[in-house]
């Protein structure tokens, strides 16, 4: 730190007299309660209750014959995203030399999370051998892409690359529920954080569509199209998210034919989507409202019915606009899946009360909590961060205002 | 095809906001075949209302518009023949923000016409070069002048080889060394002979390029002549109190 | 002339439209409604609000309102709503007091206090609420000594038989007089306001920021200190960004008060729940929450819509 920096901190800080009395009140406070949970985390916190239940957290009760399975989805998202990590890095334009500071320091921390997270865990040496091989993966495949990235051919596979994507999720649904070749696993049986994130990208998924049709509908000249979509964006987002989940899991039943009732699962994912939607439809309508008259009109004169308007002009301008709210809606969601455990099913939280429910891990309510509520913090704060980001990139392609 | 094609036929348009507004009282027009036809008025007289019902931008209660020979009324079928032919030019561009300079340029003969995209480029390149946009095909809008940017928009509409251009005040949201540079493209596109109606004030240009000029006040069509007589000589006393307050 | 035929025609589309779309949804509707007939009286439960009447038979853990276990489900649910009532309005109260504080800590001159103020809003903002509640009632409250050992703060009073406020004695071991909150009512307070508060700091944060700088400085140069110059210059003029986003934060907060069913405080979905469970009364109780709290929110809504009033009527 400069000088100059120095003496601006000891100003702001010990400036005046009531400056001084809240610094040194406030250090005081921070350091106290610093010492007290380093002094609980080291000395009285029993970790044993986290190591134990490691993999019940992360899977649930997914059947251990069918583990396999869910170390070859990993894999398969692992070299997607070194694909994708290197194939966005190479397409800068100038071939990069180097790897960025920002990717070293990701890599130089998911080198010390994979190399110090698994024995604090109590991970067998096969597990821990078969993580490190992961991290090794990635950081090969992106050092390979990002040679890529400025080959022609790299650029064809970077256009056709969401289709990838899609592609390897469809699979990843394969290899999670089964059939078609693989032993089913039932969605009762599929717990912990890979159900919590599984239910997160579904209904996100299925969510977002829903929620531009509402948008539009919600903007629509015929009126009809526009009172119900405001009947339904209004009703959803005044009612709390438990009363509708409940009414999935008990009401269902009641609305289908001969008292079908599919799977609680699905009927949670279904109010979720609902739910998600009528947020998502609010945030789509503020990019919409963003697009200037102007591009409808000359997207019109030019010749674009209003399907093409929208799918090529308005559209993808207002879901730039609409991102860093998306991105909110995102986070939320992810927030909202906890409510899971409430009605019984058994996202991380719930798998993680059903251990704390456990005779042998009772009353470690504080060690299981605090790690998920850093589970949940990283994800949360990552997606922030991942938004802040690509928002700033996506601004960089209109550099000037119109001049006049 | 004589040049005696009558391309705009408007008659008896009428036209009421819902607030019950009238912009546009019985305006008439006819546009044959390559001719240039500029239009002025004070603010709010119902020029651009008027331009902008000839691509169903705008709609109309009463009167009768034919464009190119297709009858603008409900049928959507005409609507979308005649918005194919019919280019327009923007007082703010509009250009597609998320989009280069090429492709704001092949969007609509690809999609649209369902031309090949190979084909259009080359021909959106040339057009590019032609308003003299070339080396910038693959900026985006964001990156250029405002001057840049309605050449570009110009292109834009060229691109989808209309029968008639229509201009809206295209160079009233540019800095004054800027109007210079769309202009000489507009007049260029006059000499190789486009149909075209320009709604502006450059006065300069319609004496130079118009085949008629057009004077609208009130939504009502005041007066229709030559630059020469409109200009110096005007019939109307409308005519001559507007341009004493522009000359 | 011909007809035009109905797809081409610009102004037949738009109903034709709207025609379809009601249509199909009028069927889906007349469907699931047919289907729940059915259902309904398959189950022996036609709908209605006799049920209200009779015996609930449960107790209820806390109420404000007088109830007990041989009074009417109507009564029950009404010592619920009561209960929500509660929280919702001490909630409101605090958390837009410490979100205030925290949303103006965030430019203090001061840098601990600035970090503090980030820090706080950054790491409750991204937990989720639910891991809160049930991380403070069972890690945190229920884990209170007993009342002869209770934990003493200025004006507090924490044990395991609950938490006080204004001076309660200890008698025999255990604690009188003074205010009691129970701990699922104190755990649920604490949870909702710390993390509703995060949210509010940042609406006052966005508020503060769109006062244009030129007033910070106009008032400094009339010899005003920050704070003077915050309450009597910037919050006024802030408060018109502020309102509209306080409304959806407040409605935010008097939804989320039905988490209170996790740690076992009878808010009106606890109740609800119950009930539920007793009677098999799905459609019922299901409306009556939902008309509940709908109302709840038009009520939050159309008392911030008077205070916005209020805020801008004064500079005008």
């Amino acid at each position: 730190m400069s000088r100059l920096s120095l003496q601006r901190w000891r100003r702001q800080l010990f400036g005046s007299v009531p400056d001084t009395v809240l610094s040194l009140g406030l250090g005081a406070l921070m350091a106290w309660a610093a010492w007290g949970f380093l002094h609980w985390a080291f000395g009285q916190a029993q970790w044993l209750v986290v190591r134990a239940n490691a993999a019940t957290l992360a899977i649930g009760r997914y059947p251990e014959a069918q583990e396999w399975r869910l170390w070859l989805l990993l894999g398969m998202l692992v070299s997607l995203t070194g694909l994708s990590w290197g194939l966005l890095r190479g397409r800068g334009g100038a071939a990069a030399p180097g790897w960025p500071l920002n990717d070293r320091i990701a890599a130089a921390l998911l080198g010390l999370l994979t190399l110090g997270l698994p024995p604090l865990l109590a991970f067998g040496a096969i597990n821990q051998g078969r993580l490190l091989c992961l991290l090794g993966l990635l950081l090969l495949l992106r050092t390979l892409a990002g040679r890529w990235g400025n080959h022609p051919w790299g650029q064809r596979l970077a256009k056709g690359w969401p289709l990838v994507w899609a592609g390897a999720y469809l699979l990843g649904l394969w290899l999670i529920g089964g059939g078609l070749g693989l032993t089913p696993v039932r969605p009762s049986d599929w717990g912990g954080l890979l159900f919590t994130l599984l239910i997160t990208s579904l209904t996100l998924l299925l969510a977002l569509p829903l929620g531009v049709l509402l948008a539009l509908g919600r903007r629509s000249e015929l009126p009809l199209l526009r009172w119900v979509s405001v009947a339904y964006i209004e009703v959803i987002r005044g009612a709390p998210l438990i009363t509708l989940l409940f009414l999935g899991q008990n009401l269902v039943g009641f609305l289908l034919p001969g008292g079908l009732a599919p799977d609680r699962v699905w009927r949670a994912a279904a109010v979720l989507t609902g739910f998600a939607a009528a947020y998502v439809a609010e945030a789509v309508r503020g990019g919409l409202n963003a697009v200037p008259r102007g591009q409808l009109e000359a997207s019109r004169s030019l010749g674009l019915s209003t399907a093409q308007t929208l799918a090529l002009v308005v559209l993808p301008q207002a879901l730039k606009v609409a991102l860093p709210a998306l991105v909110g809606q995102c986070i939320a969601l992810l927030q909202d899946t906890t409510l899971l455990s409430i009605i019984g099913l058994f996202d991380l939280l719930g798998i993680a009360r059903s251990v704390l429910a456990n005779p042998d891990w009772l009353g470690r309510y504080a060690e299981v909590y605090l790690v998920l509520a850093v589970l949940y913090w990283g994800s949360c704060a990552a997606l922030s961060l991942g938004s802040r980001a690509l928002e700033q990139r996506l601004s960089s392609n209109n550099l000037r205002p119109s001049h006049r | 095809m004589t040049s005696n094609q009558l391309m705009i036929e408007a008659r008896g348009v009428n036209k009421w906001y819902p607030n019950g507004f009238q912009a546009l009282r019985g305006a008439d027009l006819e546009v044959r075949r390559g001719e240039k036809v500029v239009i002025m008025g004070p603010s709010g007289s119902g020029k651009s209302t008027f331009l902008r019902t000839f691509n169903a931008l705008e709609d109309f209660q009463e009167g009768s518009i034919v464009v190119d020979g297709m009858a603008l009324n409900n049928d959507l079928r005409n609507i979308d023949a005649i918005r194919r032919e019919v280019g327009m030019v923007f007082q703010q561009f509009n250009l597609f923000p998320h989009l280069s300079v090429l492709d704001n340029l092949l969007l609509a003969p690809v999609w649209v016409r369902k031309r090949p995209r190979a084909e259009v480029r080359e021909q959106a390149l040339a057009l590019l070069e032609r308003v003299g946009i070339g080396p910038q095909a693959d900026k985006f809008p964001g990156q250029l002048s405002g001057g840049q940017q309605q050449r570009v928009a110009i292109a834009r509409a060229l691109c989808m080889e209309p029968r008639i251009m229509l201009f809206d005040e295209p160079t009233s949201a540019l800095d004054p060394e800027k109007v210079r540079e769309v202009l000489d493209v507009m007049r260029q596109l006059a000499f190789d002979g486009m149909t075209m109606v320009v709604v502006t004030h450059e006065v300069g240009f319609a004496r130079e390029v118009a085949d008629r000029v057009v004077l609208m006040d009130e939504g009502e069509v005041v007066e229709v002549a030559p630059p020469q007589q409109f200009f110096n000589n005007p019939e109307h006393e409308r005519t001559r109190r507007f341009l004493a307050q522009i000359l | 002339m011909t007809a035009l035929p109905w797809w081409r025609d610009s102004r037949k589309l738009g109903w034709l439209v709207q025609a379809a779309v009601g249509l199909g949804l009028l069927v889906v509707v007349a469907l699931l409604l047919s289907n729940l007939e059915q259902n309904l009286t398959r189950a022996g439960l036609r709908l209605t609000l006799g049920w209200l009447n009779q015996p609930a038979g449960f107790d209820i853990a806390e109420t404000l309102l007088p109830y007990k276990a041989s009074d009417s489900y109507g009564r029950a649910l009404a010592a619920g709503l009561v209960n929500t009532l509660r929280v919702v309005g001490i909630g409101l109260v605090l958390s837009t007091a410490l979100g205030v504080v925290a949303g103006a800590a965030s430019f203090s001159t001061n840098p601990l206090l600035r970090g503090l103020s980030r820090t706080y809003v950054e790491v409750v903002r991204n937990i989720p609420l639910l891991l809160q509640l049930v991380f403070w009632y069972f890690a945190v409250f229920l884990t209170l000594p007993p009342a002869n050992q209770a934990v003493q703060l200025p004006g507090l009073q924490l044990a395991k038989s609950g938490v006080y406020l204004l001076g309660a004695r200890l008698v025999n071991g255990e604690l009188v007089g003074g205010w009691r909150l129970s701990l699922e009512l104190a755990a649920l307070l604490t949870g909702l306001v710390i993390y509703s508060a995060a949210f509010i700091a940042e609406v006052v944060r966005g508020g503060i920021a769109s006062v244009p700088r030129g007033q910070w400085e106009a008032a400094e140069s009339l010899g005003l200190k920050p704070l003077a110059t915050l309450r009597l210059v910037v919050l006024p003029q802030a408060l018109r960004v502020i309102v509209p986003g306080l409304n959806s934060q407040y409605i935010s907060l008097a939804k989320n008060s039905s988490l209170a069913v996790a740690i076992g405080y009878p808010d009106l979905y606890a109740v609800a729940e119950t009930t539920l469970n007793q009677t098999g009364r799905g459609i019922e109780v299901f409306l009556l929450l939902m008309v509940v709290y709908l109302g709840l929110d038009l009520c939050i809504s159309l008392l911030m819509n008077g205070v916005e009033r209020l805020v801008h009527l004064k500079d005008r």
